[in-house]
């Protein structure tokens, strides 16, 4: 997407409340007030739902079975993360993961991106790689490990080959996207000033086509995330996400749902970190990201 | 949440049921079956429940291990499960609502261990430093971990990986580990590539640690229908004493059943042992009301090495144990 012309630069992307007639406000402050009370009203909503959990697990509505009270999952948590779950602490759990995580999620971003802009530049280059492409984007993770375990082993390559794999299509459409909605102008104009390919590339398409791309590499994330369980299933031995699937045959509800959780963190962590990257590489983007 | 309300509805059916006659006949049946060799297929296979209860549905669901069926009995989806005795062990401690009511199978070489032959292993002290394998939380993880501490070599000394029997095969085709202590019909191909057995499950039961699988009903069930719990036990009673006298027509059943070659479901079928239901209520097994079995027994030392391995909370009571298994209902259905 193209930046907002310079005759407007005023102009605040979301509509004033009607008092701020009288007095033009700096659409800094408006952002800031949102964003205060839109803070407030997600922490009202973990708080109501941290409420309603002690309330059904105190009241002894849900099962302790399945729904164990947040005192449960504390001291299931301080249990992990001092004395460790068969064999690891927490933190070493938690560290093999997000290992797995970045890696996959890396090397996805590192393929994804260069063949993203080649597909979005050249409609041959798209061709030829989209049929693959395509097809095994919806496959289920587990039936597409099943093959990964037979050809790679039930090593860390198999493992990292399907978080990889569920982090690669993301990138790659959204960057594709990012590069064909670019404005020809840009490009027009930096090939009349005599722009090499390369400086059109790193000069144009990826400033242009960056924030698309941002996004889509968060929703990769997102995806990688959600095969970390499956990964982690077939010959692990740390890893939160084992933990969780090692924890659900025992019935250790409280386990699960503290793995669960501190899953949940490091996926929130992760995107605030790539949301920081993405305003410090590109600043022009900033305002626009409410 | 869905557990939630299903919990919900079935407490309040329990308080309505508590307060009605007991003669009644329940709409339908679910019995959920594991994936192994036992009189189970039999019964099955001749729709022996059938018969026992007419006017009845009843519904066969194939559960893949005792996670599963830990999982199905925690959501309420059977009435009748089957369980080995780590699972059992682990359902009794976390309260599930469930009552054993008959042995449906000893666990013998259909579950064993086997060891590449080129990785030259010839007693337990070579797996050091080796690759081996099996399902973590089964009876054949217990039984691996039990006869290593028998011998006094400290696991951590080789690496031994959490994979489920399909999964054991692949890597074992691939060369990724040395040994695998697993169950049938895969372990035969491990035993056809390389392989030879090293340690049955059987062997460990005379030196002390049986493995089995136990029959379970739901509580829920049983207080509402006890006369249907001892129709079912009188079924898989037949289908036991079909086994044990026509082994020929079993394996054809068994063959059929598991989509498994006539040869391969006759050697599994040696491999399972079945115990006539009178049997059933020795010492060895179940043993009577009065009197515990050594059922008891097991399911302590499985409890408590669970508890060693962090697996379990807290380890119960023999008398939280004896309130599990129930010989009573077997004893009727005997008696009538």
């Amino acid at each position: 997407m193209p930046e907002p012309k310079a005759a407007d630069p005023e102009m605040p992307d979301v509509t004033p409340p009607p008092r701020a007639k009288r007095r033009v406000v700096e659409p800094a402050q408006i952002l800031a007030r949102l964003r205060s009370r839109y803070v407030a009203i997600s922490c009202g909503s973990v708080f109501l739902m941290m409420v309603a959990w002690v309330f059904v697990t105190e009241t002894g509505i849900a099962n302790e079975l399945f729904l164990p009270g947040p005192e449960a999952i504390y001291k299931s948590f301080m249990k992990v993360a001092f004395r460790g779950y068969q064999g690891a602490t927490l933190l070493e759990h938690v560290g093999v993961s997000l290992y797995r995580i970045l890696a996959g999620f890396g090397l996805a971003c590192l393929v994804g991106i260069p063949l993203g802009i080649a597909m979005g530049v050249s409609r041959s280059a798209n061709a030829f790689f989209e049929p693959f492409i395509e097809f095994y984007r919806p496959l289920p993770p587990l039936g597409l490990y099943t093959l990964l375990v037979m050809w790679l082993g039930i090593g860390e390559e198999s493992k990292l080959a399907l978080l990889f794999l569920a982090g690669l299509p993301g990138v790659i459409i959204a960057t594709i996207q990012a590069v064909r909605g670019i404005d020809m102008v840009y490009l027009r104009a930096a090939k009349a000033l005599g722009a090499t390919t390369s400086q059109l590339i790193w000069h144009v398409y990826l400033p242009a086509a960056g924030p698309t791309i941002l996004t889509g590499m968060r929703i990769s994330l997102g995806f990688t995330y959600t095969v970390l369980v499956a990964a982690e299933i077939v010959a692990a031995t740390a890893g939160i996400g084992w933990m969780i699937w090692d924890a659900a045959k025992f019935l250790l509800s409280d386990v699960v749902i503290m793995g669960l959780i501190v899953l949940g963190l490091t996926g929130v962590v992760l995107d605030g970190i790539m949301r920081l990257i993405g305003r410090i590489l590109m600043p022009w983007t900033r305002v626009r990201r409410t | 949440m869905k557990n939630l309300v299903k919990s919900l509805l079935v407490s309040a059916s329990i308080a309505f049921a508590a307060g009605s006659a007991s003669a009644e006949a329940p709409k339908s049946v679910t019995i959920g079956y594991l994936n192994l060799v036992n009189a189970q297929l039999v019964t099955k296979s001749l729709g022996l429940v059938q018969k026992e209860m007419p006017g009845v549905e009843i519904k066969y669901i194939k559960v893949g291990g005792g996670g599963d069926m830990l999982r199905a009995i925690a959501a309420d989806q059977i009435d009748f499960g089957g369980l080995g005795n780590p699972p059992t062990a682990i359902g009794v401690t976390r309260g599930l609502p469930i009552q054993g009511i008959m042995v449906l199978n000893m666990l013998d070489y259909v579950e064993a261990m086997a060891v590449r032959t080129s990785a030259g292993i010839k007693s337990w002290k070579d797996l050091k430093g080796k690759t081996l394998a099996a399902p973590f939380g089964s009876t054949t993880h217990y039984l691996l971990l039990k006869a290593l501490a028998d011998e006094g070599i400290d696991p951590a000394s080789m690496k031994i990986l959490d994979l489920r029997p399909n999964d054991i095969a692949v890597s074992w085709a691939r060369g990724d580990i040395d040994a695998a202590w697993f169950w049938e019909p895969n372990l035969n191909k491990a035993v056809k590539d390389g392989g030879h057995i090293f340690m049955t499950s059987g062997i460990m039961a005379s030196r002390g640690y049986p493995t089995w699988d136990v029959g379970v009903v739901m509580n829920r069930f049983a207080e509402k229908y006890p006369d249907y719990v001892e129709k079912f036990i009188a079924a898989e009673c037949k289908g036991i004493d079909f086994w044990l006298n026509n082994p020929g027509e079993t394996a054809k059943i068994i063959a059929k059943e598991l989509e498994l070659s006539l040869e391969d479901a006759t050697r599994m079928m040696k491999g399972t042992e079945m115990v006539p239901c009178p049997k059933q209520l020795t010492a060895q097994y179940m043993g009577t009301s009065k009197k515990n079995g050594q059922f008891i027994d097991t399911l302590l030392s499985t409890a408590s090495f669970l508890v060693e391995q962090e697996r379990l909370p807290k380890l119960l009571s023999r008398a939280e144990f004896e309130a599990f298994l129930k010989p009573e209902y077997l004893e009727k259905t005997l008696s009538e």
